[in-house]
């Protein structure tokens, strides 16, 4: 069952949350938008139902911290509030919703990017990572990992160096082409302490987007036979023995605690299962509403 | 950039930047020259009544005094009254948002004022939203350790005030009660008046416990204000003496 880093917020329930999130991280250029831009058509066209989010996209908070970025008076404890604001907002009231209705839930950065941004600002990561204990933990984390030297010409040749990305709030006294340096090399160090401490898959984005895209659907393609198997897509006699047996113990085990209720219940799930394997693995097709 | 100052990561060559300095979680404000004043307590209990009395008190001394209201930095005041307005806050967002507002008054005024000597008055601190966000069902340790960055006060002043009290008073002044001070989005009552009593009764329960927690001064509200605003002005003084270099010279 899906569950928090720690403790779930108030009134959210997770027991029914059959969808998928899978997060694509990285540093700024790495080219996490222009993959997520080729996924969400590949998974539906397989069928599964997308929606992706990501950072300062909220209802709520987004306007609200671009003006104060605007501004370029945030602080950096503020800062990493207001981006948890936005977190929240579009955990409990996007993604959480989309998960529950089946759908494959794409982001664009998850609390990771948030938790390396405020490390490398000097804010206690200790406090970020209590902060963010609210998060669910995704079904797959994929890393596009690109070393600094990689990254420059991308950034350089493509949008130019823009101040937040560079940096500019903690290196002040740096040339712009410094700053981007010293900010880039210490976002990359703290995700690849990430990487460890949250297990991310690590996908070469050394390579051209194609192969990226390969790399990405090999990964997710493994998420979603997962899920097929967890929720009984009943291919092979193997599989449907196995999880007979799984609910005649529930059965039993139920009806000896003396819970009717339940022993019934799991009974009547499993005389529903040769229907329920005919629609495949619940990833209902629906037609997107608005982004 | 000197990459040969770079250390190895993973399989890259990066350089760490020196980390700036972060603020100091749970500060003492012994290590101010400044000194900071809070007050607490539910609506109705006349907190901030008594604070603007010992504001102007401070002021005719001739301290360099500093007001901050609980909810009134710039940069997130609209984001908090969007939330509002559009009754978008979950017991969540609505933790996050007040902590993000106090987070700016923080950096940008509170700290830097008390390092410069002033004497910060804030009507509400962060034992408001211990009271409040515990009270819409946050995890007590989770809000407590979201507002590590927060300054210890000097003294946190809490009027303590029964609950009928607060209500009649609330009642004389004005005709109604706000969607989210009432509690209306935890669907208690459907009737503002009930759902009020009933969510400020939790906030008054997790301000008692708050008392020996974090060493707030109880003051009893329900006495007549004078009497009230001379044991505040006691003990405010109390912590001048030991500072007077706050004093401001006009």
């Amino acid at each position: 069952m899906r569950e928090a880093y720690g403790r779930l917020l108030p009134d959210m329930r997770v027991a029914d949350l059959k969808g998928k999130l899978i997060v694509i991280e990285g540093t700024d250029g790495v080219g996490r938008t222009t993959q997520i831009n080729l996924l969400k058509p590949w998974l539906e066209e397989l069928g599964h139902a997308v929606i992706e989010t990501g950072v300062s996209r909220s209802v709520l908070a987004g306007d609200g911290i671009r003006r104060a970025k605007e501004r370029n008076s945030l602080g950096s404890v503020t800062q990493t509030l207001f981006y948890a604001t936005d977190f929240v907002d579009r955990l409990e009231r996007e993604i959480v919703p989309a998960l529950r209705a089946g759908f494959i839930v794409l982001t664009d950065r998850y609390i990771y990017s948030l938790i390396a941004r405020a490390s490398v600002r000097g804010v206690d990561p200790r406090w970020i990572r209590s902060i963010y204990s609210v998060a669910l933990k995704p079904d797959a984390v994929f890393y596009l990992r690109l070393g600094l030297q990689q990254l420059l010409p991308r950034v350089m040749f493509s949008r130019g160096f823009d101040y937040w990305e560079s940096g500019r709030d903690l290196f002040p006294a740096l040339e712009v082409y410094e700053s981007f340096c010293a900010y880039q090399s210490a976002l990359l160090a703290e995700f690849e302490r990430l990487s460890a401490e949250y297990r991310f898959e690590i996908v070469d984005a050394t390579f051209d987007e194609k192969r990226v895209f390969g790399q990405l659907r090999t990964g997710i393609q493994r998420v979603l036979e997962a899920d097929s198997r967890e929720n009984g897509n009943l291919s092979t006699p193997s599989d449907w023995q196995s999880y007979q047996r799984v609910n005649f113990q529930q059965a039993f085990a139920a009806a000896l605690n003396g819970n009717r209720l339940a022993a019934s219940a799991s009974a009547a799930a499993q005389l529903r299962m040769p229907t329920a394997s005919g629609n495949g693995n619940g990833h209902a097709h629906r037609s997107q509403g608005d982004d | 950039m000197d990459l040969t100052a770079c250390v190895r990561v993973g399989p890259f060559e990066v350089w760490s930047p020196p980390r700036p300095n972060s603020l100091p979680l749970q500060n003492g404000d012994s290590h101010f020259p400044g000194r900071l004043f809070i007050v607490e307590g539910i609506d109705g209990s006349g907190k901030s009544t008594q604070l603007s009395l010992l504001h102007k008190w401070l002021e005719s001394r001739g301290y360099g005094v500093v007001f901050s209201e609980w909810n009134s930095s710039p940069l997130v005041k609209d984001t908090t009254k969007l939330g509002k307005k559009k009754k978008m806050l979950t017991a969540g967002t609505f933790s996050l948002v007040h902590a993000t507002d106090f987070a700016d008054r923080t950096e940008r005024r509170i700290l830097p004022l008390l390092k410069a000597g002033a004497v910060v008055l804030c009507d509400r601190y962060v034992y408001t939203a211990f009271a409040r966000d515990v009270a819409r069902g946050m995890d007590a340790q989770w809000v407590r350790d979201l507002y590590r960055f927060a300054v210890r006060p000097t003294v946190a002043f809490y009027f303590r005030v029964p609950l009928d009290t607060a209500i009649h008073r609330l009642l004389d002044a004005r005709d109604g009660f706000k969607f989210y001070e009432a509690g209306m989005d935890l669907g208690l009552s459907d009737e503002p008046e009930e759902s009020f009593r009933m969510f400020q009764g939790r906030v008054l329960a997790e301000y008692e416990k708050m008392i020996d927690e974090f060493r707030l001064t109880v003051i009893d509200a329900t006495l007549p204000i004078e009497t009230q605003q001379s044991q505040v002005r006691q003990i405010v003084q109390r912590h001048l003496d030991s500072a007077k270099e706050v004093r401001l010279r006009r």
